[in-house]
């Protein structure tokens, strides 16, 4: 029972490995994540669990940094964050403390106002006082994965399925955002990272049965900073720092203003314990009746706050507007982070420099598809070829349509692999495929030359040996291409990394599986006699 | 039916000399071609969209028949507004643009060090893995030479043909690394590991690798040819680089390896 298991296990294995293959490619559940609102059999494209990329399924991609500089080493000598982006902002005159990030946890100070030179930032930085060790282009990792964020949000909002963002570093060190956005065209996905909401803070209030509303008592513009979701130290909830402006141009400044709303509406005598909270529901105060804040975006109540005894006081007897600081309290931390997300109305943190340092491309929807086919027929027409070229040199079944058929195994393995990893097929990656067989069916010619050189292959000893040898040459072969193709998975040069990802796995299905298997193959077909 | 036949070369009749003569003319031939380029255009190659920067657009007018591609290289300081502006001017002449292409001539510059650096460092790597694999410095360098001669003859060819050198064309010369090797690996082992007179290992090697080089040829010139029909520019480009490739893989194996190793075999290894 367990001998011809063990005699086969090489051919064995090269059809769990395409069993395997077709699971991946079209049983349901290893296929794409459905967007937000889309079930998944809308997110499959045709029959299999294949993603394309944009080559092939049309949409836009855009690379580039974020506009910036970051000073390094800081020594922030015990200071807040805030206190050190106000002392770097009050030196520069076109940026506010809202364009400049002080980040303690990368010890690095960043200015993300396009306007400001990397020379004004310099004297900034050393009109503050605050030593620091160098000036970089580009901002923190903080802002990065803060702006990737934002974008991801956007992404999600407009429902575009199979949109997608990260970061990327080139070979100098600088740091690149990549989208996505399949099906969109290039104008579209531009505008909508460009694209911001309105935001504002209402003042909800009892006036009698009634509930009546105090709209934008504070507006965007109002805002001198809003600080990043933040997990409170004391206590399981958390925060979003705001500072409100309190400079005005003619007569009261925004934190007067919000500060004298505040106080007209009743807070500090209705939050007097902790046990006072805001309960406003479906547009009306339940409850006590408290007064509430509620955050407007885009004309929509997407939360309401209520007051800290202590800051209701400090704005009742007029101290608050002096330093306009105060924090939206959440329980959740990812409820803090949309907070945050909500204030900057979608704004990104910074900006993304397309036309200065970035790439943009755009294929239409049918453009793709028309390559799509087009790269199936090709690349079915090259495997005829090949098939011909073997048959011509061989004129024998028996060896020629095994390596054929084996080849072909081998794409179909590859094809699992990349619906598996959920790799979304390009051009590139095609071209990839096409390599693959051509090496493929050079190494299976070597396995049969091999083997059938020196006379007829009579014992299994013999067969062995010869398979052996062979094996040397393909091994060496599969290492040189390996170790040639292995810089650029990890160089970021866009597309070439998914062609070297998957010359380097198909050659590796190759060594491993396949060209073994054709080996067995072979010995049964010339030694059984 | 025609059948393919790998003919016998009687290398007897030759001297090494003879032998390394073609593949050495062709190589000095194709790196005049290089530096002649470069002297005149500043670039070793016709460098494309993302190695210079520009923006390109393909246009097709409603019936989805005719299609055009526009290119501006390097010339604009905004390349981003300038794709806005030839996308609004195409759609108000009633065209529809099928795909657009921008990109920053300083994002381009980092592409091209980019691009350069993983050529190098595949070449490197490929060079050290087969001295480690043969550990004799003539077969090695036999090897090492002839990838090299492989991928300068095709860039001379894009240079000649007007083919741009673009991220798909570059991974079409690192495919060439990987082919070129096959054969000379199979030779090397042939002549240096088997038993059998050097004659008889050369053949017995040129039987399987002109097979294996002739299939990929045969594949390649399909693909070029299909995918020009189709439009396809990125994989008829493959194609054509890769049929150009492989040709002189034949050419600098069986002529100027063979010549090497015969030297090594008979002549090196005495002193």
């Amino acid at each position: 029972m367990l001998e011809p298991i063990k005699e086969n296990w090489r051919i064995l294995l090269l059809v769990v490995v395409v069993i395997g293959a077709t699971v991946a490619l079209f049983a349901p559940g290893f296929g794409p994540e459905p967007a937000p609102g889309e079930d998944t059999s809308e997110a499959r494209e045709g029959i299999t669990n294949l993603q394309y990329g944009l080559d092939l399924a049309g949409g836009t991609r855009i690379r580039a940094p974020l506009s910036g500089y970051t000073a390094t080493d800081v020594a922030f000598e015990g200071d807040g964050p805030a206190t050190v982006a106000e002392a770097v902002a009050a030196e520069l005159d076109n940026a506010s403390a809202r364009n400049v990030g002080a980040v303690p946890g990368e010890r690095a100070v960043e200015v993300t106002e396009p306007s400001v030179t990397e020379d004004q930032f310099r004297r900034a930085m050393d009109a503050s006082g605050y030593e620091y060790g160098d000036v970089r282009e580009g901002v923190t990792q903080e802002t990065r994965d803060e702006t990737m964020n934002v974008i991801q949000g956007k992404i999600n909002e407009a429902g575009l399925s199979g949109g997608s963002v990260q970061q990327i570093q080139s070979i100098t060190g600088e740091y690149f955002i990549l989208v996505e956005v399949p099906g969109e065209g290039r104008q579209d996905v531009v505008d909508l990272l460009e694209e911001r909401g309105t935001v504002r803070i209402d003042i909800a209030y009892a006036d009698g049965n009634r509930t009546a509303v105090d709209e934008g008592v504070l507006v965007q513009k109002n805002f001198d900073d809003i600080g990043t979701a933040t997990q409170s130290n004391r206590g399981t909830g958390s925060y979003v720092p705001v500072t409100v402006r309190n400079s005005g141009e003619s007569g009261q400044s925004p934190a007067n203003t919000f500060q004298d709303a505040v106080v007209q509406r009743g807070f500090p005598d209705a939050y007097n314990t902790r046990s006072d909270r805001c309960e406003y529901v479906n547009g009306s105060l339940t409850g006590e009746r408290n007064p509430c804040l509620l955050l407007v975006v885009n004309d929509e109540v997407v939360n309401s706050f209520g007051m800290d005894s202590g800051l209701a006081d400090s704005m009742g007897d007029g101290s608050w507007a002096e330093t306009g600081r105060f924090r939206l309290t959440t329980g959740e931390f990812s409820e803090a982070q949309t907070i945050s997300l909500n204030l900057r109305a979608g704004a990104l943190p910074a900006d993304l420099d397309i036309s200065g340092e970035g790439t943009s491309s755009s294929i239409s929807a049918s453009q793709g598809e028309n390559f799509r086919t087009y790269s199936l027929v090709i690349g079915v027409l090259s495997v005829f070829a090949v098939a011909g070229m073997v048959f011509l040199r061989y004129r024998e079944p028996r060896v020629a349509l095994p390596m054929i058929v084996t080849a072909l195994a081998e794409v179909y393995a590859l094809l699992g692999f990349a619906a598996l990893l959920g790799y979304p097929l390009e051009l590139a990656v095609i071209a990839g495929f096409i390599a693959v067989v051509g090496t493929g069916v050079d190494d299976l010619v070597i396995i049969a030359d091999q083997v059938m050189s020196e006379g007829d292959v009579s014992s299994r000893t013999v067969f062995d040996s010869r398979f052996r040898q062979a094996f040397w040459v393909i091994g060496a072969a599969a290492a040189t291409t390996i170790i040639a193709m292995s810089p650029l998975m990890v160089l970021s040069l866009g597309d070439l990394s998914g062609f070297a990802i998957f010359t380097i796995l198909g050659v590796l299905i190759g060594v491993l599986v396949t060209r073994p298997a054709y080996g067995d193959i072979l010995r049964r077909l010339l030694t059984v006699r | 039916m025609v059948a393919i036949e790998v003919p016998e070369v009687d290398y007897t009749d030759y001297s090494n000399r003879q032998l390394a003569a073609v593949p050495l003319a062709f190589l000095v031939l194709a790196l005049a071609i290089i530096g002649g380029w470069f002297v005149v255009t500043g670039a070793p190659a016709n460098l494309g969209l993302e190695f210079t920067g520009g923006v390109e657009l393909r246009i097709a007018d409603d019936g989805d028949n005719v299609e055009l591609v526009v290119t501006f290289q390097a010339a604009e300081d905004d390349p981003e507004g300038l794709a806005n502006d030839l996308e609004d001017q195409a759609s108000a002449a009633g065209l529809t643009t099928t795909a657009v292409d921008q990109v920053s001539p300083s994002f381009a510059s980092d592409t091209a060090r980019t691009a350069l650096f993983g050529v190098a460092l595949a070449f490197l790597g490929m060079s050290v893995l087969v001295f480690a694999l043969f550990r004799t410095f003539v077969p090695s360098i036999a090897v090492v030479a002839s990838a090299f001669s492989d991928l300068v003859i095709p860039i001379a060819a894009m240079n000649v043909l007007g083919i741009q050198m673009t991220l798909g064309t570059i991974a079409a010369l690192l495919m060439i690394i990987g082919y070129s090797v096959d054969s000379d690996i199979l030779l090397n082992d042939s002549v240096l590991r088997r038993t059998g007179a050097f004659y008889e290992s050369v053949s017995r090697a040129m039987r399987t690798g002109v097979t294996m080089t002739l299939t990929s040829i045969a594949a390649m010139i399909v693909m070029a040819v299909v995918a020009s029909v189709f439009g396809i520019g990125l994989l008829r480009d493959i194609g054509i680089i890769l049929s150009v490739g492989l040709c002189a893989d034949l050419m600098n194996t069986y002529l100027m390896n063979v010549s090497l190793l015969r030297w090594h075999k008979f002549e090196g290894v005495k002193r």
